[in-house]
């Protein structure tokens, strides 16, 4: 379990609290999508916990143990994280030489590097590209090189920052199947950053942010239901919940229900 | 055009040139480089020309390929040319204009030049091109790790080289895109005097640099969370293996140099 205790963070030149007394405990084998606009502090957060910001006010406990500079390096192993931009995030001229660059990092013996190369790759469907170079792959399968690069080092939380937002409708639909098969195949906890709200259908908790804060935390479903609280949060509702508020007096409808409205 | 530059590319193969080891192609390029110079007649730089595009074909290269991918680089080769063409005198006069006279060993000398040039250009390419960065970073910090007591941080100039090879495509992608986009907003690239074409970059490089530091920030976060620390602890994904045929590479190299020297005039 992660948990977010009271956590404010400001960054130097900044006149507002980046994070303003967040509060939040992540479930193990969970996939959480945190959902906010462009600046509501959704990025910070995954930042703060992968120790790249520092300073900051209030606790972040994993697993028990509350994060420090000592622990931080020993923590960050169980963690993974695949940014927005896959082409900024490659050092290998080619997949599996970039794939293998966290176990080089890591010490780990060839032989076993191999294996886990070979595994990481066909667990996103990327195996016969081993050799191609990263830089001409396309959207999609950049960023599920990017991901094997993360689920090599078998992390137990999986986070993802904005990683399918420049991808076309395949290249996201690629990403997010992988996703997916990996949470299936080894309960592995996803933080899901996003601000896109359609996207957060699969994942099992969501958390809104708006201006470093949290407005709205629960089930998916849960979510849905808080229009307002989404409208508030300066998101743009995706076209069957705007067409759920239409036609019904404001309230949520599912899929479901808005087909046999319809 | 820039997206098509080799330069700091890496093109995967299964040639000869493939598998040598890294380090024997590095030797090997640096052997070259010397020899470049041992080359002072028609013969000498027939052979030298002869030499590279054998070493071309055996990479699986085409020279076609090749062409295309260094046209930019025309543009120095052009200005060496035109340099000794109208700065070396020697020889007769072949033209004798009011503003400059062209003699003839500034041809003759603009073209062995040239040619040197040109050929150093098309080596350390084909090495670029058969080499991982990877690979180009092990070998180098392999090569030089007696430098390591002169407390040199070998493995971390090797990485930045690397990194910076492996750059090169990407900053030239993004550089067309933002030649595109200012094109599309009415800039002229290619008009006007020289000034105006270079005060016509400058919204070219503002935001090329602005993007390149971004991205200098974002590989080195994530470079960090993938647990790069510099060298310590570090294992390599790629067994680097000096073979018969590394051996037999350098040989050769060195019995073309001697060759070389033996033929001088």
């Amino acid at each position: 379990m992660i948990e977010f205790k009271n956590l404010t963070f400001k960054y130097r030149a900044a006149d507002e609290n980046a994070l303003d007394h967040i509060s939040l405990s992540l479930k193990q084998g969970q996939w959480t999508s945190v959902i906010g606009h462009n600046g509501s502090g959704k990025s910070t957060l995954v930042k703060i916990l992968m120790g790249v910001l520092t300073s900051y006010e209030g606790e972040i406990v994993v697993g028990g143990e509350t994060l420090t500079e000592e622990n931080l390096l020993s923590l960050r192993k169980n963690f993974a994280i695949v940014f927005q931009n896959p082409d900024n995030q490659f050092v290998g001229s080619t997949v599996e030489d970039d794939v293998a660059f966290g176990l080089e990092n890591n010490g780990v013996e060839r032989e076993e590097m191999v294996e886990r190369v070979e595994a990481a790759l066909d667990t996103v469907n990327m195996l016969d590209f081993r050799t191609h170079e990263p830089s001409r792959l396309s959207g999609g399968q950049k960023q599920r090189v990017a991901i094997a690069g993360a689920l090599v080092m078998n992390p137990d939380v999986l986070i993802l920052d904005e990683a399918t937002s420049m991808l076309d409708p395949k290249g996201k639909r690629e990403v997010l199947e992988s996703l997916k098969r990996i949470h299936g195949m080894k309960e592995t906890t996803i933080i899901y950053i996003t601000h896109d709200l359609a996207e957060i259908d699969i994942s099992d908790y969501a958390v809104v942010m708006k201006d470093g804060q949290v407005i709205s935390q629960g089930d998916v479903e849960d979510i849905y239901k808080d229009i307002d609280a989404l409208e508030s949060s300066r998101l743009v509702l995706p076209f069957t919940m705007a067409m759920s508020k239409a036609l019904s007096d404001g309230s949520y409808m599912s899929y479901d229900e808005l087909v046999a409205r319809l | 055009m820039l997206s098509k530059m080799l330069l700091g590319r890496y093109i995967p193969g299964s040639s000869v040139i493939h598998h040598l080891d890294p380090r024997a192609k590095i030797v090997c390029v640096v052997l070259f480089m010397i020899i470049v110079f041992f080359a002072n007649h028609w013969t000498g730089y027939l052979l030298l020309i002869l030499f590279v595009v054998s070493i071309t074909k055996m990479a699986g290269l085409s020279l076609i390929f090749l062409f295309n991918g260094l046209k930019l680089i025309l543009i120095l080769l052009v200005f060496t040319f035109m340099m000794h063409l109208f700065f070396t005198k020697g020889g007769i006069v072949l033209i004798d204009a009011t503003l400059f006279t062209i003699e003839s060993a500034g041809v003759v000398q603009g073209v062995y030049i040239t040619i040197r040039l040109a050929m150093l250009i098309l080596i350390t390419t084909v090495l670029t091109l058969t080499t991982s960065s990877v690979s180009l970073t092990d070998a180098i910090e392999r090569l030089c790790r007696p430098l390591k007591t002169l407390r040199l941080p070998v493995h971390e100039i090797a990485m930045m080289m690397s990194i910076s090879l492996r750059f090169i495509p990407t900053l030239m992608d993004e550089t067309e895109k933002i030649i595109k986009a200012q094109s599309a907003r009415g800039s002229t690239f290619m008009t006007g005097s020289l000034k105006s074409r270079m005060n016509a970059l400058t919204p070219v490089f503002i935001p090329l640099f602005i993007s390149a530091f971004k991205r200098a920030e974002e590989l080195a976060v994530a470079m960090e969370v993938r647990g790069y620390q510099g060298e310590a602890g570090r294992t390599s994904y790629r067994v680097l293996d000096w073979q018969y045929k590394d051996t037999l590479a350098i040989i050769t190299v060195i019995i073309f140099g001697v060759f070389l020297f033996m033929i001088r005039q």
